[in-house]
């Protein structure tokens, strides 16, 4: 049956050409926008390098202090909030502390660099897997010695030493210090917040001090629990602690400190404000605007479904004649529509290949490559689906509805 | 005629009503694309309002501790001197974070004859700000060392905010009520223009310049330096050295303006460009789609169009009714929509100037007419082809 049906939906999709271009190209050109979005978003939420082990990992990126008088103050936190209070989960195994890349200038044969320069702990070389093209990274002796030692990224390495084989033992000058390089990783997308850095520095060598009691300051953690299954709990031994927190300034009467995911995280910072995550707002405004968006399109794919399938009122006609119920018929429509978007979601992802190519040749985020995997294309298939299914479900409706001797009279 | 038309329309309302929702989601989007298109062009085509061709803005982050302000001050004031002694240097001041073209906006709001005024753009500044940016001063003066000994803090403000308080009356000498009761008040001491310091596509907005006081530099992280055309890199260079060798305790970094209002512009456009590749796409989907409805409801409409020439109607008339349904059928769409829009000038949405809404609105009206212009041309010169005697054969 199904094989016929396919075989019926190719013959009328090679009859008119014309309306077989346009829903195709609707089809595909929409599903091509959708998916560059999700390979977008999917970079966001899923791991990659070189977080991989961010299904087990919470990431405190703010800390918030409000007060009834409206005031708001809401910043990154600073090292001793961090390891004072974070550090005392019980269900943490490592927490990684860095802090926001910091912008610095180099020269070198009188050209100018700009090194973003982050500061960080010995558990994040722990817990971020980075990959290592030459040295390693820096153990807790080298920083509690507070020794100038540095690793710097790929990038850095070429537009600092330029195209040689190995740096490590080579001095590297940023705000007029030196710092001896020990290791070489490969670089990291600045959209990578948490992990985007030219040169990763001991804390201890940090020019602002890390002792200083305040909670404000540019650190963020990562903590990492042992298996994915304590994360949940992780997340409600900080919960519960942050409530407890004394609140230092008297201006103040409420204090915000979360561990998010990293998704929940980029979304908080969004969206969120104070107790609210923000969540809820963001996923009802981009399914909004993903509804609008896809409201054109579909609205346009059932006009001409509609004429096609007015076009073949009298094969409808002579089938009904001849007892097929209405559900059949419906049925057949549907499956019909169905192969017809499948077709254009084929031709959707080759081109978003080629665009997500594009874009990322383009290079407008350094060291950011978008790719189509699974998910992507698991989520362009379900949206693929529900989009056949809405521009086809309506059409088969009116259709099933047509009289069957208006039907053979049409002819 | 076009009673006839309308009433041709009506009787086929359920038919047409698919056509005429798309109609309208297609003004909708074309109404906020214009909407953004006339926005960004009014204010891409106001003067800049200053100069930033060879400013460039120093970012440092001091760390060092001061037991009082006088050597707090004095620290500072020893650096700007080293640094305007340098021979490339014209121009030398400190600024709080907000410089032009960053992505830092700092806002304050005050009373005045007890109006609350907010959302205006805080500026800290040195005396050198307005020669580093060759600021316009229309009226009365920028600030000068005698206005530390003032009874009231003196401040400078832009036209806009001019404009908006004072409309053509005298803004000079005028004592406003600052938010923070215990600061006390605020007297203007000038009139400046208006610049455009958050990228080419955004206004200026209301701004209100304050002087830096002593204590301020505890805070402050920023200087823009006006330097000389011949500055190059080994200059840079040579500066930078002259920064971190006077400030140990600091990371610092040099940016240069011009880059900085690429960027800022970069973060407008790259926005706008995706937003106009998914419109356009989508504007081709509902053309195609239009076209192709149009040209098959000529073809079922054969025998209607066939008795009509052979009563005598012309190939032109017959392509003419066509085409006019087409437009009518836009109307009944543009009607709702604009219904819809002329909301947004009434309800002040989004704080655009009426103007772009109203510009906005006819702009996309005519957009939409020529596309279904377009869209029912052919269709309509199909129908005028038609023969009577084939037609109404095939009936």
């Amino acid at each position: 049956m199904l094989k016929n049906y396919f075989k019926i939906a190719i013959a009328v999709l090679r009859r008119r050409k014309f309306f077989t271009f346009i829903s195709l190209f609707g089809i595909s050109f929409t599903l091509t926008i959708l998916m560059v979005a999700t390979a977008f978003i999917n970079n966001l939420v899923s791991p990659g390098y070189p977080d991989t082990k961010r299904d087990r990992s919470l990431y405190i990126t703010l800390i918030e202090f409000t007060s009834n008088k409206g005031w708001l103050n809401r910043s990154g936190s600073s090292y001793y909030f961090l390891t004072h209070y974070a550090g005392t989960l019980k269900t943490a195994e490592k927490i990684g502390i860095a802090s926001r890349a910091h912008s610095s200038n180099a020269y070198v044969n009188n050209k100018k660099l700009v090194i973003d320069i982050k500061y960080t702990n010995q558990a994040y070389w722990d817990i971020a897997e980075f990959q290592f093209t030459e040295g390693k990274p820096y153990n807790q002796a080298q920083i509690n010695q507070a020794q100038r030692v540095a690793v710097i990224s790929e990038r850095t390495k070429l537009d600092y030493f330029g195209d040689v084989p190995t740096v490590v033992g080579k001095y590297i000058e940023a705000d007029n210090i030196q710092y001896r390089v020990i290791g070489v990783v490969k670089s990291v997308p600045v959209s990578s917040e948490v992990f985007y850095g030219n040169m990763y520095l001991p804390y201890t060598v940090s020019k602002s001090d890390y002792r200083d009691h305040g909670y404000q300051g540019p650190y963020s953690a990562i903590l990492l629990a042992p298996t994915v299954a304590d994360v949940p709990k992780m997340r409600n031994e900080y919960q519960q602690m942050v409530p407890k927190i004394p609140i230092p300034d008297k201006d103040f009467d409420h204090i915000y400190s979360n561990a998010d995911t990293y998704f929940g995280g980029q979304v908080r910072q969004l969206a969120g404000s104070g107790s609210k995550s923000g969540m809820g707002v963001f996923i009802a405004g981009a399914g909004l605007l993903t509804l609008l968006f896809l409201l054109l399109p579909t609205i346009n794919l059932v006009n001409i479904n509609i004429t096609r399938i007015m076009e073949r009122s009298s094969e409808i006609g002579v089938r009904k004649a001849f007892g097929a119920s209405s559900k059949t018929l419906v049925y057949q429509f549907i499956v019909e529509n169905i192969i017809l978007t499948a077709i254009g979601g084929l031709i959707g992802v080759i081109l978003s290949i080629l665009v997500l190519h594009f874009i990322n040749s383009l290079a407008l985020i350094k060291d950011l490559t978008l790719s189509l995997n699974l998910t992507v294309l698991f989520y362009s298939l379900l949206a693929c689906l529900f989009f056949g299914l809405l521009s086809g479900v309506y059409p088969a409706w009116r259709m099933s509805r047509l009289n069957v001797v208006t039907a053979l009279k049409a002819q | 005629m076009f009673k006839h038309l309308f009433k041709l329309i009506w009787n086929k309302k359920k038919q047409n009503s698919l056509l005429i929702t798309e109609m309208l989601i297609s003004f909708m989007v074309m109404f906020a694309v214009f909407t953004l298109i006339v926005n960004y062009y009014r204010n891409y085509n106001t003067p800049m309002g200053f100069t930033y061709n060879h400013v460039w803005a120093v970012n440092y982050d001091d760390h060092q501790q001061f037991k009082n302000t006088d050597s707090l001050t004095l620290y500072y004031e020893t650096l700007r001197k080293t640094i305007k002694s340098m021979p490339q240097i014209v121009e030398v001041s400190f600024a709080g974070g907000n410089i032009p073209f960053s992505d830092n906006t700092n806002s304050t709001g005050f009373t005045y004859k007890g109006h609350q005024i907010s959302r205006i753009n805080n500026y800290k500044v040195g005396a050198g700000y307005k020669d580093v940016f060759d600021m316009n001063v229309l009226e009365g003066r920028w600030f000068n060392s005698g206005d530390k000994a003032a009874a009231h803090r003196p401040v400078v403000i832009n036209e806009t905010l001019k404009n908006e308080l004072f409309g053509n009356g005298r803004a000079l000498g005028q004592i406003i009520g600052d938010r923070d009761k215990e600061k006390g008040k605020l007297q203007i001491i000038g009139v400046v223009q208006d610049m455009k310091d958050k990228g080419d596509y955004y206004k200026a907005g209301r701004a209100i310049f304050n002087p830096i006081d002593t204590g301020a530099f505890r805070y402050i992280g920023q200087m823009v330096i006006k330097v000389t055309p011949n500055a190059d890199a080994a200059f840079e260079s040579r500066l930078y050295k002259t920064l971190t060798n006077y400030m140990k305790t600091a990371s610092v970094e040099i940016v240069h303006l011009p880059s900085m209002r690429q960027d800022v512009n970069k973060s407008t456009v790259i926005p706008m460009v995706i937003l106009l590749t998914v419109a356009g796409f989508l504007i081709i989907n509902v053309a195609l789609g239009l076209f192709g409805v149009l040209w098959y409801n000529i073809n079922k409409r054969k025998g209607e169009i066939g008795l009509r020439r052979a009563i005598g109607a012309s190939g032109n008339a017959v392509s003419g009714q066509i085409v006019a349904e087409s437009l009518v059928l836009a109307s009944l769409s543009l009607i709702v929509g604009a219904f819809f829009a002329v909301q947004f000038p009434l309800l002040h949405v989004f704080d655009l100037a009426a103007g772009v809404y109203i510009t906005a609105i006819i702009l996309a009206i005519v957009f939409i007419y020529l596309l279904v212009l377009v869209c029912s041309l052919y269709p309509g010169r199909q129908a005028a082809a038609i023969y009577p005697a084939v037609a109404l054969h095939e009936e």
